[in-house]
Order: C-alpha cells, then structure tokens, then sequence
C-alpha cells in the first residue's frame, strides 16, 4: 500500500468534496466575508462526526484560493502555553510576502478541552479575539461544556454525516479509477457499514482492494470501526434501542456523562413521536432517569448512578418500536441556543425585577409573577411613568417589552363575552374556556 | 425632559398605619395593644398572599418607632427567598441586631418575608439565631402558610392569622381608589375583580390599574381581559398549548417562564395546580395529573431537572386530553 487513498483521492477544490453542500455554503459566505475584509467572526467551528469532511474543506479551500495555510492539531499540544507559541505569531503578523492570504487550521479541538488544567480552552479564546486572519476550529463535538468561551464567539457550522448513495458513489469513482473492478454489491456493503463516515470508507476500500484480488471474500472479516460515540451516535442508539442491556452498554461507549446523556434525549425526544401516548411514556422513563440521577447527587448515593443508563439509555427506543414509531431526526439541544439567544434578554429582566421588588417589598420571584405582568402591560399600554417609578433603564423596558410579547396579549375575545355577560355565580378564570370546549 | 412617574397603586395606596389595614380586625386589635404596652413577641404571621402581612408589619414598626422606623435603623426587612442561604441572612442579622437601639424601646424588628420559603434545615439554623439575638431583635416572620414554619420556631412566636379579604372589604377598597383616581367601575367588574383574585387585595390593585391604561370606564369584561394578561394567564397558555399538542411551543414558553421571566418553580407549579381543575379533561384522569404534579413538585425539592420534569407533566396532560376526544 503506498500512498493512502484517503490521501490521493483527498479534494484539491472545494467543489470536490461530496455531500454537506449547506455547511460549506456557510463556510464559504464566512471566508468571504474575509476576503471582503468584513467578516462576521474572527472564527468559525466547523463540527461534525469523523470522516465527513470538515479539515478537508479548509485544505481545498486554501489549496484552490492559494491561501497560506497553518494547520495544529490541539490534541498533540499538551499546554495553552504551547498554543500560544506555536500560533501567537501567525494570528498577530501580516503574511510575510503580504499577498497571500493565511487561514489558521485548529484541528481536533474538543482534544484540548480534556486535558487537565492545561488553560487550552483560554488561550484559544484569546488568541482568536487577538486574530488578524481567519481560524477554523474543527471538532467532533462542540458542545461540550468546557468549551463553551469558544462558542460564544465561534459559530458552529454543522456537518452531517455523509449520505450513504454519495459514499457509495465516491467509492466507485475511486475502484473504476484505480481499475480494482469490485462489484457494486460489496461498494454498497462498504458504504453501509461507513454510517457516514467517508474517511472510513476509502480505507475500508483501500485495505480489501490491496489484500485481495476479490475483495468481496475479506468483506466479512473487515471489523467494524470503534470509533467514539459521539453525542448524535449516543441518540441514534438510544432511539433505536429493543432491550434494557442495549441502553446500559450504549452508555459505557461515550465520553457524555449522564447529565448530558438526558439533556441531549429529552431535548430530542418530541421529534420522535407521534402518539401522544407514546411519547407521555417515553417522557416518564427519561423524567425518572432525571430522578434517579437528582437523588444520586443530593444524597450522594454514588451507587443510584447505575439505575439511570437503563433508563435513558433504551427507555425512548423500547417505548418507539413498542408503540411502532417511526422517523425523527436529531438536533443539537434547543437549550443550549435558548439560552445563548437570551443571554441579555435575561440579565435585563432580572436587573428590571430587582429593581420592581425593592420597592414593591417582595422577593425577586414574587415580584416575577406579582408584579411584572401588570408593569409590562402598563407600559404596553403607553404608561412610561411606571417605568420610571421603578428606575428602569430604556434596555430594561425595551427587555420587558420583548418577553411579554410573545408571551401575552391582550385576548380579543374576553372571558366575560364568551360568557354571554352573565352575572350570577361567575366562574373563576379559565373555566369558561372548558366550558365553551365541551360539546 | 423629566418624564412624569406614575406611581403604582399598591405603593400609593399603601396602608401607612394599622387602622388602614384592611378586613384583619382582629390581628390589627392585637398589634395595637401591643404597641400600647410596648411588650413584643416574636411574631409569625400566616396567610394567603395579598393580604396585607408585609404592610402589616411596616404599620406596627412605624407606629411603635415613628415615621423613621427604618431610617433610624429599628427596622429591617429581609426576604427569605432572595437570599442565597441561611448563612447570609445570619450575617445580615448579625450586622442588625449587633447593637441596642438608643432609647426608644430598646430592640429592633427584624421582618423575614416569604419565611416559609426556608427548608426546614435553614428554618432550625434560624431558629437559632432567633434565640441568639432576641435581646436586641424580635422576629417577624411572614408566610403563606404557618404549617411550613417549624414547630420550634412557631412555638416561639404569637400567631397572627391573616385572612382573604371578604368581598365588601374589597368592594370598599376599591372604591376609594376609584374616586381618587376618577375611574368608574361597574359593581359587576368589583366581583369579577373579587372573584379572578380569590381575594387578594395587591392582585385586585394591579389589574384595576392595569384595566385603567385602557379605559376609565372599567366593564366586568375588561377585569376578564385583564386576568388573561396576568400571571395565571401565561401558565394557562402554556398548559393549553399543551393540550394542543404543541409541545415545542410549550417548552418554548416554560424555557421563558422558568430562565427569562424570573418566576420560581414552585409558583409555576402552584398556579398550574390551580388551573388543573378548569382545564377540559376526563374526571379520572384529572385525578392522575393532580397525583402527577405532586410527584413533579417532590421530584423538584429533590433536585431533578425542573423544566424536564415539567415537560414530562405537560406530555401526560396533552395524553391525558387526547384520551377524552
């Protein structure tokens, strides 16, 4: 085997590379940004499960524009220290010939998260604020928590696996190439096993073509990568587990503890289900899973840990094909960005209500319930005094205004009118809407 | 240009001494003989929300230390569930109650407001610093309920009990807030007001101010309109949403109760249990959701994910709707 496929059949163009036609699209418009001399961030994290793709971009990319490229692998630099060293130069400095462009190559980023006390994560984050050229971290798993500062001033570009008909088409092109003559059968047999993994693929191709005149006769012996779980591995398994062992052994093959493990199935698991039924029973094994893990930690029952795998682990796969439940796919927790997004939004609020509850005599949260819907209402409703009684700043009232936007307005149609204006025995709220429901 | 302040009606109307405390006779007749013989017990004073307790407690300090009760330094309100611990309330009532008052009756009020929401832990960690610093200090504690305050602590204290206020005492209420404010109100909309609010006056006060942005002419329907805006009203939105079927939504909502709005769990799960029983669902199955939320809010005290937990409610109340259809 002289020099690897995966090497010589690597894209030179950015048009080469097969599938996640909407990732490099966003790539794209990003780096051009650059070109412009605009660009929307210092860096983007380009992430995705292995094999799909995302340092190859950046390598056809440089190689098509004739960028300057320097390229680290995070995981091989033990210290932030070391980061610093080796980039500090390339991120402040102008190119020394001063025509061609340079692009930093961060690659295995999430490798840096790991490593104990190493500051990685810090160094980086400056480093990028510091840039003067475009970085791309790469990662299988952004969304670890350590590596949070990078997200904030990072977006994350995703891949996706790469679909099983471009492997196979890809590995075709590579055997009629290299005249290995396989049959279409065992290229689709490769393509399956791939699970979207086309690096993994042109190995597995390279590795039957080399030892056999008939690759088809190894195709059984290949093992199956052990490659990491990563956190959309960890849901496709727990969604199609059939047995309580699946759930528990699914768990003990990922870096995810278990209270990510829970955030990333309960946030999926609406998607998963059509019957409400169903999904009321998958939500009540993962909420108990939830439980379990809770008492674990408030009584520091280390020994509870074990009930929780089980349950998150193969709970919603059980329930799905029991209930005969079909399809979902999976996204990145919707939490996450739920809190990203509201980030200010939330300080102003509490900075509002602190404000609200110092004069109102009551606690933050008292005030929260007691106080906040009328004072926004009021100041929907033209009344500026009010917040000016309170001190609240044009960004507080401006936050107030947002939340209970969405949240309330006025009803058109009043309780009392559905009501038919009777003025006898008048129900409390909310019960006439029941009433006006029941047939 | 200085904008012109509107100052809220429940700060304005304000009752500054115990004869304005409305409909809780009997306890303002014992407050009153305590001030005239200057003899303090700590205190607990137990009822619902928007009864006047915190005022309560202001009106007794002012009368027995003058207007500058809390100027001169005799008074000092703390709220139980502001602050992040017992140790630091200890602290601040370290810091209070360190020294004598000059003259006057020599010791302090120190009010702990929303006292029940204490664990009990924290309530016998308290219960000590009470002992510790009553020479100087007498407690107030305010709470919704005088069964989540611990025996101890209540057998150290003189209970008051705070009751709703009756529909007159409200009706009077607002009336004088109504010819002050030039409003009119139908008597109609006073028991519509009355019934929303189940009795508390701050509620009542609130959406009567709020009704007025819109109108003058306040109308039972628009006491209704109002109460769809308050805070019953985004949690009955998000249970409805619910029922729907739009869980996405739902969580959507209850992501901005919980993390933006600032309201706690326990107030969530309060109001959603209030609203269970006006909610469109087969009778046995009401029941289970009821036995269900229990078990959501024990959960929540033993520290599992509230908005999980929550959402696991709210998928058994969309079920449970579906199954009546």
């Amino acid at each position: 085997m002289s020099i690897p496929w995966t090497e010589k059949y690597r894209p030179r163009l950015v048009r080469e590379i097969v599938g996640n036609r909407q990732a490099i699209q966003q790539f794209l418009e990003w780096i051009r940004g650059w070109e412009k001399g605009g660009p929307a961030s210092k860096a983007v994290i380009l992430a995705g499960p292995p094999g799909v793709g995302k340092t190859s971009l950046v390598l056809a990319y440089a190689h098509e524009y004739s960028w300057d490229l320097v390229e680290i692998n995070a995981s091989d630099e033990r210290s932030g220290e070391r980061l610093r060293e080796l980039l500090g130069a390339s991120v402040s400095q102008a190119t020394l010939t001063g025509t061609r462009k340079r692009i930093i190559l961060v690659d295995e980023v999430d490798g840096i998260a790991g490593k104990e006390a190493s500051g990685g994560v810090a160094v980086l984050t400056s480093l990028i604020k510091a840039s003067r050229v475009p970085m791309v971290l790469v990662a299988n798993d952004p969304w670890d928590a350590r590596l949070a500062p990078l997200r904030q001033i990072a977006p994350i570009i995703k891949f996706n696996r790469v679909r099983r008909d471009e492997i196979f088409r890809h590995l075709k092109m590579i055997s009629d190439r290299e005249r290995i003559g396989s049959d279409e059968k065992v290229l689709r047999e490769i393509a399956d096993r791939a699970e979207g993994d086309l690096r993994g693929a042109i190995n597995d191709l390279q590795l039957l073509a080399s030892a056999m005149e008939n690759p088809a006769l190894l195709l059984p012996y290949l093992g199956e990568r052990d490659r990491e779980k990563t956190s959309f591995d960890v849901l496709a398994g727990v969604f199609g587990a059939k047995t309580a062992s699946d759930g528990r052994l699914l768990t003990m093959n990922t870096d995810m503890d278990m209270d990510q493990v829970i955030t990333w199935v309960y946030d999926n698991l609406f998607k998963q289900f059509q019957k409400p039924e169903a999904l009321a029973e998958a939500m009540k094994i993962v909420a108990e899973a939830d439980l379990h893990l809770a008492r674990m930690k408030r009584f520091q029952m280390w020994g509870l840990t074990r009930y929780v795998a089980p349950l998150v682990g193969a709970g919603p796969g059980i329930i799905k094909s029991l209930r005969g439940e079909k399809g979902g796919g999976f996204e990145f927790p919707s939490k996450i960005r739920f809190m990203q997004q509201t980030r200010d939004l939330r300080g102003r609020v509490a900075e509002a209500l602190s404000k609200i509850a110092s004069k109102s005599r009551m606690s933050r949260s008292k005030a929260a319930t007691e106080m906040l819907p009328y004072v926004a209402e009021m100041i929907r409703g033209g009344d500026r005094g009010v917040a000016a009684h309170y001190g609240l700043s044009q960004e507080e009232v401006q936050a107030i205004e947002t939340v209970f936007k969405t949240v309330a307005t006025m009803p058109k149609t009043p309780h009392a009118t559905a009501r038919g204006g009777k003025s006898a025995a008048t129900p409390p709220r909310g019960r006439t809407r029941a009433r006006r429901r029941s047939p | 240009m200085a904008l012109q302040e509107t100052i809220p009606w429940i700060e304005k109307y304000r009752p500054r001494i115990l004869d304005e405390i409305i409909d809780q006779e009997a306890v303002v007749n014992s407050l009153k003989t305590i001030v005239l013989t200057k003899s303090v017990p700590h205190m607990l004073f137990a009822g619902p929300p928007g009864v006047g307790k915190t005022a309560t407690a202001h009106a007794f300090a002012a009368q027995l230390f003058g207007p500058r009760y809390i100027e001169d330094g005799y008074f000092l309100e703390i709220n139980a569930s502001d602050e992040r611990g017992i140790d630091v309330i200890r602290e601040k009532v370290k810091g209070f109650a360190r020294t004598v008052p000059m003259g006057g009756v020599g010791f302090k009020i120190l009010l702990l407001d929303e006292a029940d929401q204490l664990t009990s832990d924290a309530q016998h960690a308290f219960r000590r610093v009470m002992e510790q610093f009553s020479a100087t200090c007498r407690f107030i504690l305010a709470a919704n309920y005088a069964n989540r305050i611990i025996e101890p602590i209540q057998s150290r204290c003189a209970v008051f009990r705070f009751k709703p206020i009756g529909l007159e005492h409200i009706e009077e209420a607002v009336k004088r807030i109504v010819s002050r404010e030039a409003l009119k109100v139908s008597s109609q909309a006073v028991k519509a007001l009355f019934e929303v609010t189940e009795g508390d006056l701050r509620r009542c006060i609130n959406m009567l101010q709020t009704a007025s942005t819109y109108s003058r002419d306040i109308s039972e329907a628009l006491v209704y309109q109002v109460a769809g805006i308050a805070w019953g009203g985004e949690v009955r939105r998000l249970m409805v949403l619910a029922i729907g079927g739009r869980l996405e939504e739902a969580r959507q909502q209850l992501r901005t109760i919980l993390h933006v709005n600032g309201a706690s769990e326990r107030e969530l799960i309060a109001q959603m249990y209030r609203e269970i029983f006006y909610l469109n669902l087969p009778e046995e199955r009401r029941l289970s959701l009821i036995s269900l939320l229990g078990e959501v809010d024990f959960r929540l005290s033993q520290g599992a994910t509230p908005e999980l937990q929550l959402m696991m409610f709210l998928t058994h109340l969309y079920s449970s709707a579906q199954a009546g259809k």
